[in-house]
């Protein structure tokens, strides 16, 4: 059979070049994306183009990371974060997933307590501050408070509607086999309702995180929200930049090193979720 | 000895739109002996469906009673083994694990219950494919799995609701032939839903004709086993026996 040879154009090269080092190092697919951005942020505070106090470069922006890493604020306010988050979402999904499951197994509860979900939901969490701080007052309880209702509601939500997508063969399939009714919530209606619950958690970390900084900053005595909120005070944009840079690159983590993995191992795997 | 008795059942829904009862199964009397072949044929509409889901105890009958083994029929249970339609294979579960699911739940040791597994597995031919998930099967491999699953767990009955109507006309044919092998070696008490004339007749000892939710025929099948369709396409007691399945099934 004859072929007609076509020419590898130079750009090709480039990008089979990219494809093939970014796919032996992963961790560069990460990185080479915000090459452009980091690049665009040094030239446009080089330009002289804003006074250097209101838009710093990233070079003292890195600077001052090493720091505040070396003085130890950066890591026992992150440390603070990061704990509050994880705590706030654990009762999330601890309150969340048992009460997505009831709703959306059964029809009285999803008729008694369905309109109060969405009523609930739609008081969004830092609707909730003024009168947690005069209930609770400025400290722990307030913010974990904010991040479970924050988490609460995508978690619940979207666990009803995975309840609700597994096919009544499923359970009739388990119940035939001899599943009592308990085993068939565990073995069929969990695993089925999983990669709903992945994207409520998503979600729900997600809005958690924002709600968490928000509180830092109206409750804050520690966290990457008071640091952010703290500069403001003192006037160090760079200080602000440098909350901004860890609270993007702390999702990236979350999902990439948390998330991810854990949805590519059940409803990608399972081929409930198609990417 | 009888397997399966069904006594005057009836099942209505109510039609709250309409407002008015809907009548899914008139009045059905039917007995199946122990290690019979039984297939129910009939139109849409006919009830058959119905009356599969109600023997397994998915649906409670309005009126009539159920017995498998002697025991009233109060909800589904492990000694009515269901083949479905749509296959019903657990994605989270690998092969394996979908077969030892009925073992599993009847409290059998992990390692005993593999066992059990993969001697159904090789009955159908299946042991490749023991540790992937459902969704990388074919439909053909999955309604094998499916078939074995509701076996592993030794059933009195298996019902099997139109369990090769979304595949291939080619795996149609070979998943008929082995389910014919499985139960000409195995003798396990089948009752066979579908609209497929010459399946319900290369299947069965016996085909029954629904109409409008009640019984309209009950035909012997004395073909000779074991069954292939190589031989028996061109067999004239074949095409005597389906034209008048076929005949029925339109009148009905």
């Amino acid at each position: 059979m004859n072929s007609v040879a076509i020419a590898v154009s130079p750009w090709q090269r480039v990008w089979s070049a990219y494809v093939r080092s970014t796919t032996r190092h992963p961790a560069l697919a990460s990185l080479v994306p915000f090459v452009p951005v980091v690049a665009l942020w040094a030239v446009v505070a080089r330009s002289g183009l804003f006074p250097p106090a209101f838009f710093p470069g990233p070079g003292e922006v890195v600077q001052k990371f090493f720091t505040l890493m070396a003085n130890g604020i950066l890591p026992a306010y992150l440390e603070d974060s990061v704990i509050r988050l994880a705590a706030g979402t654990a009762v999330g999904l601890a309150i969340g997933i048992p009460l997505g499951l009831l709703v959306g197994l059964s029809d009285r509860a999803h008729r008694a307590l369905w309109p109060v979900l969405l009523f609930f939901q739609a008081i969004g969490d830092i609707a909730w501050l003024p009168i947690l701080l005069i209930w609770f007052g400025f400290g722990l309880t307030t913010m974990i408070f904010v991040i479970v209702y924050t988490v609460l509601f995508p978690v619940v939500l979207n666990t009803v509607l995975g309840v609700r997508s597994v096919p009544l063969e499923l359970h009739r399939a388990a119940l035939s086999l001899g599943a009592s009714k308990a085993r068939v919530v565990w073995e069929v209606v969990l695993p089925g309702a999983l990669p709903n619950i992945m994207t409520g958690l998503r979600n729900g970390l997600g809005f958690g995180w924002r709600a968490l900084i928000a509180a830092e900053i109206i409750v804050g005595t520690s966290g990457i929200g008071f640091l952010m909120f703290d500069a403001r005070r003192a006037g160090s944009v760079v200080e602000i930049l440098l909350g901004m840079i860890v609270l993007g690159v702390l999702w990236y983590v979350v999902d990439s090193w948390v998330l991810a993995p854990i949805e590519r191992a059940t409803g990608e795997r399972w081929g409930l979720v198609h990417r | 000895m009888k397997s399966l008795t069904i006594t005057r059942l009836q099942k209505t829904y109510f039609d709250p739109f309409a407002a008015k009862q809907v009548t899914a199964i008139r009045d059905i009397s039917l007995a199946v002996d122990a290690g019979d072949f039984v297939s129910v044929v009939g139109p849409s509409g006919c009830g058959k469906t119905t009356l599969l889901n109600t023997i397994a105890g998915f649906l409670a009958p309005t009126a009539g009673a159920i017995h498998v083994d002697g025991h009233a029929v109060s909800g589904p249970g492990p000694d009515r083994g269901v083949v479905f339609q749509s296959f019903a294979l657990f994605p989270w579960r690998t092969v394996l694990d979908n077969v030892a699911f009925g073992p599993k739940m009847r409290g059998v040791p992990k390692a005993r219950r593999h066992e059990i597994a993969r001697e159904y597995l090789a009955l159908a031919g299946l042991s490749h494919a023991a540790e992937r998930y459902p969704n990388e099967l074919s439909g053909g491999m999955q309604q094998r799995v499916g078939v074995v699953r509701a076996l592993a767990n030794e059933p009195d009955v298996l019902l099997m609701d139109e369990p090769f109507a979304s595949v291939d006309a080619q795996t149609r044919m070979t998943l008929q032939e082995e389910l014919t092998r499985i139960w000409e070696q195995r003798r396990c008490t089948v009752l066979f839903i579908t609209h497929d004339v010459n399946e319900a007749v290369f299947l069965s000892n016996r085909v029954i004709v629904l109409s409008h939710g009640a019984l309209l025929d009950d035909i012997a099948v004395d073909l000779p086993r074991p069954r292939a369709w190589d031989a028996l396409i061109e067999s004239a007691a074949f095409k005597v026996l389906t034209a008048r399945v076929l005949q029925q099934v339109r009148a009905a």
